[in-house]
């Protein structure tokens, strides 16, 4: 099982960055939220893994929409100048990023927990263990994130209304 | 059961696993089939005009005109599947895909029958048993992917009309998307719990302990909004003839047209569902305390079919609505209507405790 969503979360992320269809490209992205999506529901993490569909679907519609608005043709431009220095140093820093991700998992401490034989089997999430743990312990971080979309949609609303 | 497994060399859990998908999806692809003839055969009776009557079954037997359903099914069969030349092949072919598939996966989730203990164990009427953490937010999960299978459509078909089409309907499907997430989680809040087994038992068998009783607003835009997640008339700007031809599937013909308006029926089939889940006690029976399962299940598909028959029965009564006015009605009177519904009974719960 792992195996069938590791695999099309990454062919969809490849298929997202080789692809020249930016319709396409934005489907493959989908199959590989879909695919995060089942590796959230591998983890006993169900309610991660709806919210991830829920949300990802609705944000990248609005993106294809926005693509099929906003551009005629639906091909990728070609560059100006190619630019070698750019493509190596992105390279280098996604590396960097990947090696300093693993580093961080292989050093956590769930990661410790799982080698210790016979212990207990975690319970999957549920919707009612979120609620309680945003409120509870991340109460900041969630009021921070609500005033900042409230001012980005009050922004967006300003920006596209001409006389309020 | 028991028996069964022995005889297929498995487990009695994997035997009543393959058993109750063949049903789920054998029955709601059956019934979605029959609402083809319903749909056809209830214009009629509305608009005072006979319907299909002529199919015979082997030439014989007029039942109704219900063969007309299998020489449909024949004919879309044996057609050529045309594309046109400047549609993405690719694309084309997996729109039908798209749209049908989450339409069929909505319905995984509602229990249609009470569970029952058979040899010591537990058999829920469900695929994705109580306690599976998903809950009734995989049926919104899955209900938003199926407009991808409309804008695929609409796009792969490289054609003016369907591509208005699939941008009015996944407009449509945002807008509609909030108010229909705020009335099912009003719900959440006074169940206490999000699965569709909780949700259930705690409305009992008494009608008016339903949650259509309390929650008349949440009712009112969770009804709205399911026609527009399912592009019905009066929602249904992915169509519109007198606009737009057919909308997204214009281009489409033989049986990838025929899977797109399977689709539809098969969403409109996991609507009725979820209505009779969230609202009108799913399987319970009313007056009936402890009902025997056979009675649950019927009840069940008692009130899915009176809800799938609403939806044939508004389609053709009611005209279809402007754009402007779709939009107007999302925004600006569903979205507060279901935002009241929730402060007001946050508000009575906060009273309760």
């Amino acid at each position: 099982m792992f195996i069938t969503f590791a695999l099309i979360t990454l062919l969809g992320a490849l298929g997202m960055l080789l692809q020249k269809n930016v319709i396409v490209a934005g489907l493959c992205m989908v199959a590989a939220f879909f695919g995060v999506a089942g590796l959230f529901v591998l983890l006993a993490n169900p309610v991660a893994a709806a919210l991830q569909i829920i949300v990802y679907t609705g944000a990248i519609m609005v993106l294809v929409l926005f693509v099929i608005m906003m551009l005629n043709s639906h091909e990728e431009e070609k560059a100006q100048t190619p630019r070698p220095v750019q493509r190596w140093l992105s390279l280098a820093l996604v590396a960097a990023l990947a090696f300093g991700a693993v580093k961080l998992v292989m050093a956590s401490a769930g990661l410790k927990a799982l080698a210790v034989s016979g212990a207990a089997v975690p319970r999957a999430m549920t919707l009612q263990k979120v609620g309680t743990t945003l409120f509870a312990d991340h109460l900041l971080g969630f009021e921070v994130a609500g005033l900042l979309l409230l001012a980005a949609m009050i922004g967006a609303v300003a920006l596209t209304k001409r006389d309020l | 059961m028991d028996m069964l497994a022995s005889l297929l060399h498995t487990t009695p859990a994997i035997a009543w696993m393959a058993l109750k998908v063949v049903i789920v999806f054998g029955g709601v692809m059956s019934l979605a089939a029959v609402w083809t003839w319903v749909e056809r055969r209830g214009s009629a009776m509305i608009q005072d005009r006979i319907g299909p009557n002529r199919a015979r079954l082997f030439g014989r037997w007029p039942i109704l005109g219900l063969a007309q359903i299998a020489a449909d099914g024949i004919k879309m069969f044996f057609k050529e599947d045309l594309v046109t030349t400047d549609a993405n092949r690719r694309l084309f072919w997996l729109a039908p895909i798209l749209a049908f598939v989450p339409a069929l996966m909505g319905f995984a989730v509602i229990p249609f029958g009470k569970s029952f203990v058979s040899g010591g164990q537990t058999y829920h009427l469900a695929l994705l048993d109580p306690g599976n953490g998903m809950g009734m937010l995989y049926p919104l999960a899955i209900g938003g992917m199926a407009v991808y299978g409309v804008l695929v459509a609409a796009w792969s078909s490289n054609n003016k009309w369907s591509i208005l089409g699939g941008m009015r309907a996944s407009a449509a499907m945002v807008s509609y998307e909030i108010g229909l997430s705020l009335a099912v989680i009003s719900i959440f809040m006074t169940t206490g719990g999000y699965d569709p087994a909780e949700i259930i038992a705690s409305q009992s068998h008494l009608p008016w302990k339903w949650n259509v009783v309390p929650q008349l607003p949440g009712f009112i835009v969770f009804f709205t909004c399911m026609f527009a997640e399912t592009n019905r008339l009066p929602f249904d700007f992915a169509e519109g003839e007198s606009e737009i031809v057919a909308g997204f599937n214009t281009e489409f013909g033989s049986m990838k047209f025929s899977l797109l308006a399977l689709a539809e029926y098969s969403h409109l089939m996991t609507a009725s569902a979820l209505i009779a889940t969230l609202y009108f006690g799913g399987w319970q029976v009313p007056f009936v305390k402890d009902p025997p399962v056979l009675l649950s299940v019927a009840s069940f598909v008692l009130k899915l079919v009176f809800f799938a028959w609403v939806f044939v029965w508004i389609r053709w009564t009611l005209p279809r609505f402007r754009y402007d006015q779709l939009m107007h009605l999302g925004w600006k009177v569903m979205l507060p209507l279901s935002m009241a519904n929730l402060v007001f009974h946050a508000w009575r719960m906060s009273q309760g405790h």
